[in-house]
């Protein structure tokens, strides 16, 4: 059932005073500045060490995620109030498994981290881009663009078949789930009412207001979205982290099919970005079998606990459930092809 | 206007300045380095003032409350309280994190959680085999064990000095005489960082140097002398010295 409700009508024009927003603000910020400074500055015996490393861990992935997920919601900012009108999106060829397929790439252009592309995904979306094509942009561009490329080839070259694997197991993933949910009856059912609502309201909302006004407002929304599920997510990784020791999953590296499970498994936990991923899992060569490697570089871009806690800002929790689902089967099945076939 | 839509209206703004806040003073610190591989500093420093600078638009142009078209779908009445109260949660919990507790490294919690010195966290076959023949006296923690960890033989090992600095950690098949001085090495940020060791034998230890401080030792390799170690080559150094964390404790 869809809860929100909208609130119409515009209050007085004079809700606003000029320049008391801006003394909140900057009075806010220099408390939190004060906060900082007369916070201790060295690591004292209070915490045990697990709760230590736990707090240690969490903050890693808000100061590793929050520049990426600022650059998506700035590119998101760009697309819906810089850009002329439709200048993406009707670029885009009308045919929709070509447009799904244009729309895979689009990370070349835009490379931004997995973080980053929800908030862009979010603002193609109220722009007018279908879900099922948002889909295919989102679990396509963090692998399908040119940092994550470059760094997969400086990981593991072109010898190995890994980088080409990555580059054709993301593809078509992410064009089969486009696919997949073009095909859905009610395809605005698979989005959070809230957003819904939000994209109902984008095309009239603030119209009359200037484009630094509009912008200030989106991230002002945007923020409000994201952030609370970057740092749920941060939360839920460091604890899983502390939690689960990484040797259960080494041990298994040797079976052509638990190998592939524990890396997929370790992908979800890890959360790493998807533009070093490759470094990362590097050395794992020795120890774990090349269909392993390419189902952790193939499902840890597109599912990782951080990136399920971003999307649910925008798709229900039934919609994550399948979209899981499908991603892991599908990139497990790759990763059993190679181990097995090639 | 209730303090229900102001808080969320604002939550992005106050999660925005509280990470800006953390991010530029761990930068102007040079503590970044205790989260994030030092790839990303720059770009981590320019979109926090870039950020800043639309917090602070938002601030100044944007109506205090969500009052035109407001989008309620937290249940409106009964629950409407859970909504706030896990917003709210949520600020604190990232101010306290942030803010509130000192900038710190992993510790000897995690050794234990992530294969010390496994396939994971050395180098490559190939990469320690390029490091044979090179000067040893710049050699990492991460260098050494990649070596002992590739099966270097105690005659490669007999004439050589490692000059090295970590912290330290229990070796755990013979916590009473052999610890490892070890480092975590990091490939994006410390959610992937693994733990690297060269083992030191040095009966004891635990009475001159706590778990997690940080040592500098410079000593030749030998047979390990404790027979219970599953480590076959160790340091044995005569003289350990106690020292200060460095400012990038991770190994890149």
């Amino acid at each position: 059932m869809n809860m929100s409700q909208t609130i119409a009508g515009r209050p007085p024009a004079a809700r606003r005073r000029p320049g008391r927003g801006l003394t909140v603000g900057l009075v806010i910020i220099g408390l939190v500045i004060l906060l900082r400074a007369f916070a201790p500055q060295t690591p004292a015996d209070t915490l045990a060490d697990t709760a230590r490393d736990f707090v240690t861990l969490s903050i890693s992935v808000v100061i590793e995620s929050l520049p990426f997920v600022f650059l998506g919601i700035v590119l998101s900012i760009m697309v819906q109030i810089w850009l002329p009108e439709g200048f993406l999106l009707r670029r885009l060829p009308k045919n929709p498994a070509a447009r799904r397929v244009v729309l895979s790439l689009l990370g070349m252009l835009l490379p931004v981290c997995e973080c980053g592309n929800v908030p862009l995904a979010r603002g193609l979306i109220a722009k007018g881009l279908t879900v099922g094509e948002s889909m295919t942009f989102l679990f396509a561009a963090p692998i399908l663009n040119p940092v994550t490329i470059i760094t997969t080839q400086q990981a593991f070259g072109w010898d190995s078949g890994i980088l080409v694997w990555r580059i054709a197991g993301g593809f078509l993933i992410a064009n089969l789930i486009g696919y997949i949910y073009s095909r859905h009856p009610k395809p605005e059912s698979l989005l959070t009412p809230r957003f819904q609502d939000a994209c109902a309201l984008g095309d009239h909302h603030d119209a009359a207001d200037g484009k630094i006004k509009r912008s200030a407002g989106l991230f002002t929304k945007e923020t409000s979205a994201m952030l609370p599920a970057l740092f749920i997510g941060a939360g839920l990784a460091g604890l899983i982290q502390t939690a689960v020791s990484r040797d259960v999953l080494v041990t298994l590296g040797s079976n052509p099919v638990w190998s592939v499970l524990a890396l997929m498994a370790l992908a979800f936990v890890v959360s790493i970005c998807s533009n070093v991923d490759a470094f990362f899992i590097l050395s794992f060569g020795a120890t774990f079998m090349p269909g392993a490697i390419v189902a952790f570089l193939v499902f840890g871009p597109m599912i990782d606990i951080k990136m399920l806690a971003l999307l649910r800002t925008t798709f229900t929790a039934k919609t994550l459930v399948q979209l899981t689902l499908i991603v892991a089967l599908c990139s497990a099945a790759l990763g059993l092809a190679i181990n097995y076939v090639v | 206007m209730s303090f229900r839509r102001l808080l969320r209206r604002w939550q992005g703004a106050l999660l925005s300045i509280v990470g800006i806040v953390a991010t530029v003073w761990l930068g102007v610190n040079g503590q970044l380095g205790l989260y994030i591989h030092p790839r990303y500093f720059v770009f981590t420093m320019v979109m926090a003032v870039i950020a800043a600078a639309l917090v602070v638009a938002a601030f100044a142009l944007v109506p205090a409350a969500e009052d035109e078209h407001e989008l309620l779908d937290d249940g409106g009445g009964r629950w409407a309280w859970l909504w706030s109260a896990g917003s709210i949660l949520i600020i604190v919990s990232a101010t306290v994190g942030l803010l509130v507790l000192p900038p710190a490294t992993l510790t000897t919690a995690t050794v234990a959680k992530r294969d010390l010195n496994g396939s994971t966290s050395n180098l490559t076959q190939s990469e320690a085999d390029s490091l044979v023949g090179g000067d040893y006296s710049t050699f990492t923690v991460r260098d050494w064990s990649s070596l002992l960890r590739q099966g270097a033989g105690e005659d490669f090992f007999a004439d050589k000095t490692a000059t090295v600095t970590g912290f330290v950690t229990p070796d755990t098949s013979d916590p009473e005489n052999v610890f490892f001085v070890a480092r975590f090495v990091v490939a994006c940020c410390a959610v992937d960082a693994q733990p690297v060791g060269i083992p030191v034998y040095y009966p004891g230890w635990q009475d001159e140097y706590p778990i997690d401080s940080w040592v500098a030792i410079e000593s030749g390799f030998d047979t390990n002398p404790s027979i219970i170690s599953e480590e076959t080559i160790a340091l044995v150094p005569s003289e350990i010295t106690p020292t200060d964390q460095p400012a990038q404790p991770y190994v890149y």
